[in-house]
């Protein structure tokens, strides 16, 4: 076992702490020095917050949950803080590498889980009276958990933030197996717990949304700080290195879903839901993330598979009223929205750029209308396609619950299977086709057309095929998706559900698989769980749009090519305004 | 049949003068910073319902009565309303980005076109349904008498001839100022005006205030023409104007007006003899915009043949 890590910084006798400038300057530079005390208090601090009560009384809408009106307890988000604030301190006594960065991450986790929770307190409880202290008892849970989490913050990033390290252990094989196992295992709670932290959410659940964000900001906070450590560096490398088993574990850990706490009728439905847009916007990625094609009116092929198997799955109201077995519908959606893409892109042989965008646009109204027209009695316009029937192999309907022994899987945990086969069928046609000949070609068209071009790239048909195969997956998708919500409408696939597919690819990170999943996966969780913001969901929507194109354009996970093309043009960027003349002039 | 076909025409026009006052504001900001604004259609629906906000909450009933007071002034708020959120707009989430990849500020502009369409939404007191608006010019119905007569309404004279003369007036103003010959050099290369001693910023910033004014007045016109307004307004009149920006030129004033009006003939001719009718004739235009941009990009009135990455 060798361990070829840098030589931790820490190690250094006593490096000089950093000089900071710019705002807040002075405070950072009076911490610098004492930055891990200062960090430890923090931790300290939030671990205190988290045993204070945080709230006073029973809130308007019932008890605040996990107990936060009593002091000392070890459920919910107190647990959360209490962790994240044991690990800063465990973390800023040992001096591990990159310690300042970890504990800035921890700093942003135990930030975020009082700030949310003491928002809710205070806005859904009646006021800051809920908040702070009445009647003799002390709730300051959340003003010193907030507190504890902006030292953290503030030692972490006036210690100096090290680069991240970079670990590369060799292990012997076996044990480098059981470690992708165990990490993919503990993805998998993790994943089922956020999945179902706060439960359903509605009337029933008022404080769901807060409790599920806190669990979000905690994770997260978690995550970014194994990911300061290297630590996630080192898992990627590990799944890198053995691809095929990575994925066959992957694979075989999201088919064990239903067997967690997420194991319900409620939480499979959301999942399969999940699923059809991460698909979707998987095949999005090959004409956007890919060739660099934008489209907004993708969902359209959503709709066109969706449109077409439901018209072959014999419900009563399609007019052709043939029923085809399941497969085969699947093969025929995917074919027909691949010639509609294949229609959709021709335009790209004449038509470049953000011109390109508004013709997709285009096509995709042209659906739209004509599907809520009802065009050629195929889509059943404002009546939409009811009552599809179930997928049904034999005798067995894919929306039963089944009984192995006395293992008992709630309905629809069938649909959850296929979609997750589909899903890795998706990642699996992205990922070859990524390091395909094709692929490549692709890239270097989105890169610079002419020159991809000139290196004999045929690029009229190759674009073409870029539209041919995104759409014939979202086709597959679409497919899926009419049989599982057995109700297909031209409401579904309207403009915005376009730009929520494209933000999901965006905010993801363009051109990655993990991107695309990820991405899809919280633009359609968060509007589950955050039932009672439905007002202002699109309003944050565009918002976030915005803010993540200002700074982050590449996305969660940024891909590697990606982000050196989405990089300021050096020369423009010359200083703007009534400054002085610039030096150079662009040519 | 005369009759029918040419208030269909007049219809045309109409609503062709209203999209041309949106495109000119399209053409415009295309022609100075090469951005395809899509929010540029929520301005004009922002506009509108800043003109109903001074209407209904504003002005006292003695001027609201009285149109010579109540249109001159409503058009004013409407457009500073409309200003005011398109300068904001360009500051900060446009102006961040103008070095940025060509996919940033589009995807931007896409965000702020949902979020204003969502702020219009949840913050206006009933904004969720359509809103009736006032008739702020003359009531009534001119029947001009060609065949069986050719009804159009008082409103629709005034939309026509106001797009008109502001259209003309902007390209006077492009083409005849100071600040006009700015815009032309800093739309031909920024650096180069900057060198020159024009302040690009400036010239920007202008550009998206003049672009909102004339949004904000199409808005008021708008609701005061079809007399009820909503949040969809923006989004489908804005690809409208931005079809008779491409149609035109873009970049191009006249241009503009022209695609507008065409695009205005289209849909009401198409929707009176084309097959499907009326719910189609969103059909159409689309059809028209892509057929455009496949065959000829560079529109009626562009000279090159734009290259573009």
């Amino acid at each position: 076992m060798s361990a070829t890590t840098e030589a931790p910084p820490a190690a250094v006798a006593a490096p000089a702490p950093p000089r900071h400038t710019g705002r807040l300057a002075g405070l950072m530079n009076a911490v610098a020095p004492r930055a891990r005390l200062v960090a430890i208090v923090g931790g300290i601090l939030a671990i205190v917050g988290s045993q204070l009560p945080w709230a006073t009384f029973v809130l308007n809408e019932g008890a605040y949950p996990e107990l936060a009106t009593l002091p000392l307890g070890f459920t919910g988000f107190r647990l959360h803080l209490v962790v994240l604030g044991l690990a800063t301190i465990v973390v800023a006594v040992l001096r591990v590498p990159a310690v300042h960065r970890i504990v800035r991450a921890l700093g942003i986790g135990a930030t975020a889980v009082a700030v949310i929770n003491g928002l809710y307190i205070t806005a859904e409880g009646g006021g800051l009276g809920a908040i702070t202290a009445s009647d003799g008892a002390v709730a300051f849970g959340a003003v010193v958990a907030l507190i504890g989490g902006v030292l953290i913050i503030l030692a972490g990033a006036a210690g100096g933030v090290e680069p991240r390290p970079e670990l590369d252990w060799a292990l012997p094989l076996w044990i480098e197996w059981i470690l992708l196992v165990v990490i993919f295992v503990l993805m998998l709670l993790v994943v089922a717990a956020g999945l179902t932290s706060g439960g359903q959410g509605g009337v029933v659940n008022p404080y769901s949304g807060a409790v599920f964000l806190s669990f979000l900001g905690a994770a997260g906070g978690a995550f970014a700080a194994l990911n300061a450590s290297g630590l996630l560096g080192y898992v990627a490398t590990l799944s890198e290195r053995h691809r095929v088993f990575s994925v066959i574990v992957l694979l075989v850990v999201a088919l064990g879903l239903p067997l967690t706490s997420a194991g319900t009728e409620y939480w499979m439905t959301v999942a399969s839901n999940i699923g059809v847009y991460a698909a979707t916007a998987i095949g999005l990625n090959i004409v956007v993330g890919l060739a660099g094609l934008l489209d907004l009116g993708y969902v359209a092929f959503l709709g066109i598979g969706a449109f077409v198997a439901a018209n072959l799955s014999g419900a009563a109201a399609s007019t052709i009223g043939i029923h085809l077995p399941f497969l085969l519908v699947m093969v025929i959606s995917a074919v027909v929205a691949g010639i509609f893409g294949a229609i959709v892109g021709s335009p790209t042989l004449r038509v470049r750029g953000d011109y390109l965008a508004i013709v997709t646009l285009a096509f995709g109204e042209i659906f739209v209308r004509s599907a809520q027209n009802n065009i050629g009695g195929l889509t059943g316009g404002a009546n939409a396609i009811p009552n599809i029937p179930a997928v049904a192999v034999g005798g067995f309907k894919f929306n039963d619950s089944i009984t192995i022994g006395a293992l008992r899987l709630p309905s629809g945990v069938m649909y959850y299977v296929l979609i997750v086969l589909l899903v890795a069928g998706v990642m699996l046609v992205f990922g070859n086709l990524k390091n395909s000949r094709l692929g490549r070609a692709w890239i270097a068209i989105r890169e610079d057309e002419d020159a991809a071009a000139a290196m004999g790239i045929r690029t009229g048909p190759i674009k073409i095929l870029a539209f041919l195969l995104g759409a014939m997956l979202a086709g597959l998708a679409g497919a899926f998706f009419a049989h599982k919500t057995g109700v297909v409408a031209y409401d579904s696939f309207r403009f915005l559900e376009s730009v929520t597919l494209l933000a999901a690819v965006i905010l993801g990170g363009m051109g990655t698989i993990p991107g695309a999943v990820l991405g899809a996966s919280i633009l359609f969780v968060l509007p589950e769980k955050l039932r009672e913001f439905s007002d202002y969901r699109l309003l944050i929507f565009g918002l976030a749009l915005v803010l993540i194109m200002r700074f982050r354009p590449q996305g969660i996970v940024a891909d590697k090519h990606r982000k050196a093309e989405l990089a300021e043009i050096p020369e423009d960027a010359a200083k703007e305004g009534p400054g002085p003349l610039p030096t150079s002039v662009a040519p | 049949m005369l009759s029918t076909f040419l208030s269909q025409i007049a219809n045309g026009l109409v609503l062709g003068s209203l999209i041309a006052l949106i495109a000119l504001g399209y053409t415009m900001v295309y022609g100075i910073i090469t951005l395809i604004n899509f929010a540029h259609g929520e301005i004009f629906m922002v506009g509108a319902y800043g003109g109903l906000a001074s209407m209904t909450y504003l002005l006292p009933t003695v001027i609201t009565q009285r149109w010579y007071f109540a249109l001159p002034i409503v058009l004013v708020v409407g457009a500073l309303v409309s200003i005011l959120v398109a300068v904001a707009m360009e500051r900060f989430a446009y102006r961040p980005l103008r070095n940025a990849p060509r996919l940033a500020p589009l995807i931007t502009a896409l965000g702020v076109s949902v979020a204003l369409q969502e702020a219009v939404r949840v913050f206006y007191p009933g904004a969720t349904a359509a809103i009736p608006f006032p008739d702020l010019f003359i009531q009534g119905t001119l029947i001009i008498p060609i065949g069986d007569g050719v009804p159009i309404r008082y409103t629709g004279i005034l939309l026509i001839v106001l797009s008109l003369v502001l259209a003309f007036g902007l390209e006077r103003f492009v083409e005849r100022t100071r600040m006009g010959r700015a815009m032309r050099a800093t739309s031909q290369d920024r650096d180069v005006a900057r060198l020159m001693g024009i302040n690009p910023d400036r010239v920007i910033v202008l550009t998206f205030a003049i672009g909102g004014a004339l949004a904000g007045i199409a808005g008021v016109l708008y609701g005061s023409y079809l007399n009820n307004i909503n949040i969809d307004m923006g989004f489908q009149n804005g690809i409208f104007a931005f079809t008779a920006a491409v149609l035109g030129g873009i970049g191009n004033i006249r241009g503009a007006v022209i695609g507008g009006l065409v695009i205005g003939l289209v849909k009401a001719l198409g929707g009176q003899y084309l097959p499907g009718g009326t719910a189609y004739d969103y059909v159409w235009i689309f059809v028209v915009l892509i057929i455009v941009l496949v065959f000829r990009p560079q529109g009626f009135f562009g000279e090159t043949e734009r290259v573009r990455a």
